[in-house]
């Protein structure tokens, strides 16, 4: 407890000393905090907006007039990328159509006998699955045909791959830069003191008492530039929501806006950083004290 | 406490050979000199028994530890029980004479109020009660050498070793630097001084160890500078 009470004050001195170094590495760690949790929630939003659309994605296949429904229908479920099926029978197809074509649906009496066969409506887990399904479901001998939205299931699947990359971009961006930041602080920090810690080691003071207010600084720095972050994110992400449940209200469903849900990420966040200025002190104060106090 | 170095040479990269086959043996409670020529290897003795270097051949034990064994991690341990006064003091700059002094005791976690006890105690046997909150640039030379052997006295050590610690004064401040010496050596602390000055050696006749270009070439009981 003693050695804490002095490692905290020694802490204190070096934030003191280095106030300058200091609120730079705070300012741009904050900035590359607020980025990165920016990207993490827009591309959780663009996940969210994804899995809706892909979940209201339905192939709908129809089978070849004689064949055992209920066998194929076995043979389709066994397929690893469907996630629901549902058959239905000529009389269920037609009655699904005229609600469908409501006032128009007279025009189905024109076309005598029920000309709609057996037929499957499934459901996958990703767009990506839907073309290689689709093959698949073309090559089985029981199947007539199969009836699907390629151009928006390429696209939505397109989207998906592009939204995926660049928030692991802009995630291994801003990891990197707030790495880099705090471990150059944290360096700068101990080399300007290289001659004291040397000293220190020399009058009896240990390697892990030496370092710990290093570390304690580079976390503490991280920390409060996450809190920043997180500042900044509560500032600007509520709005944006707002903004974009007025303008375009079909997107309201697929947001998030929970404030449960973005105060739990918000508190991620701030342990991320200090867990990353954590790691990255250490790192650099471990490989200083070890060269430093290397016996000739 | 016992120092003993046996058949110690000690190279420096490329081939510089700061001490050739050193074997000799201080005892608890001795004041010795150790003189010689600029490069004779006076600091690299005195590193050596501070462990900041190591024997390229040979052995150095203080008390009953080889030092050649410990681990890195024992060091800071041993040297709590050493002494050190540098010719460059060796304070940290950003801390008051208080604080340096403290610091010691702080890095063993010996709790506020007995640091701030023994560091109060320390400030007024070397004189420095009046600079106590006074940073080390703002202090003279003398001052400074009493604020490291303050330091050095902080934790009661069993040895002390004081590499030319009189080296940047002037005659009397260095002579009342001497006084706090003999009156730590009368403790009973084993006491290990490197120095040019002929006439603190001449003055006080202890035991001399002489080196030149890294070889033993003199070690008498009762010497002086050039006997």
């Amino acid at each position: 407890m003693t050695t804490f009470k002095y490692v905290l004050r020694d802490m204190g001195r070096l934030v003191v000393n280095h106030w300058i170094l200091g609120m730079l590495t705070l300012i741009t760690a904050a900035v590359m905090l607020w980025i990165l949790g920016i990207t993490t929630l827009f591309s959780l939003n663009v996940e969210n907006l994804l899995s809706r659309l892909e979940s209201e994605l339905t192939i709908q296949a129809y089978v070849k007039k004689g064949s055992d429904v209920e066998r194929v229908s076995q043979q389709i479920q066994a397929l690893e990328s469907v996630y629901s099926l549902k058959a239905y029978s000529p009389a269920e197809s037609l009655s699904r159509l005229q609600e469908k074509m409501g006032s128009q649906s007279r025009a189905l009496d024109l076309m005598g006998d029920n000309p709609i066969p057996w037929n499957f409506e499934i459901h996958v887990k990703e767009a990506g699955q839907v073309e290689p399904l689709v093959s698949r479901l073309t090559a089985m001998p029981e199947i007539e045909d199969v009836v699907y939205a390629g151009m928006v299931v390429r696209r939505i699947s397109a989207l998906s791959k592009v939204a995926s990359h660049v928030a692991l971009i802009m995630f291994v961006l801003s990891v990197v830069i707030t790495a880099l930041v705090v471990y150059n602080t944290i360096h700068i920090s101990l080399y300007s003191r290289r001659e004291e810690i040397g000293i220190m080691y020399l009058v009896g003071a240990t390697r892990t008492y030496i370092a710990t207010p290093f570390v304690l600084e580079g976390t503490l720095l991280a920390f409060l530039g996450a809190l920043v972050a997180v500042g900044g994110i509560v500032l600007t992400y509520f709005p944006g929501i707002a903004l974009l449940q007025a303008n375009l209200p079909f997107l309201s469903s697929s947001l998030i806006g929970d404030t449960h849900i973005i105060g739990r990420f918000c508190f991620l966040l701030a342990g991320f950083g200090a867990t990353l200025g954590w790691v990255c002190s250490y790192i650099v104060v471990a490989r200083f004290m070890h060269s430093v106090t290397r016996p000739e | 406490m016992k120092i003993v170095f046996s058949g110690v040479s000690k190279v420096f990269d490329p081939d510089i050979v700061a001490l050739r086959d050193i074997t000799l043996k201080i005892n608890k409670g001795e004041f010795v000199y150790v003189i010689g020529a600029t490069g004779s290897g006076k600091s690299t003795l005195l590193r050596l028994i501070t462990r900041e270097l190591l024997p390229s051949r040979g052995m150095v034990a203080v008390g009953s530890v080889d030092l050649r064994g410990m681990r890195r991690a024992d060091i800071p341990y041993y040297r709590r029980d050493v002494g050190l006064v540098a010719q460059d003091f060796k304070l940290i700059p950003t801390l008051t004479v208080y604080e340096n002094i403290a610091f010691v005791m702080e890095a063993m976690a010996v709790p506020s109020k007995i640091v701030s006890y023994r560091t109060n105690e320390v400030i007024e046997q070397v004189g420095l009660w009046r600079r106590r909150f006074m940073k080390p640039a703002q202090l003279s030379g003398g001052e400074q050498q009493r604020v490291a052997i303050a330091r050095a006295l902080a934790n009661s050590p069993s040895l002390f070793i004081a590499d030319e610690p009189t080296g940047n004064l002037d005659y009397r401040t260095a002579a009342d630097v001497m006084k706090i010496l003999f009156a730590i050596n009368a403790a009973g602390v084993t006491v290990v001084m490197s120095t040019h000055n002929q006439n603190i050696v001449n003055a006080s006749r202890q035991r001399v160890i002489e080196l030149a270009e890294g070889r033993l070439v003199r070690d008498e009981a009762s010497g002086g500078y050039f006997d």
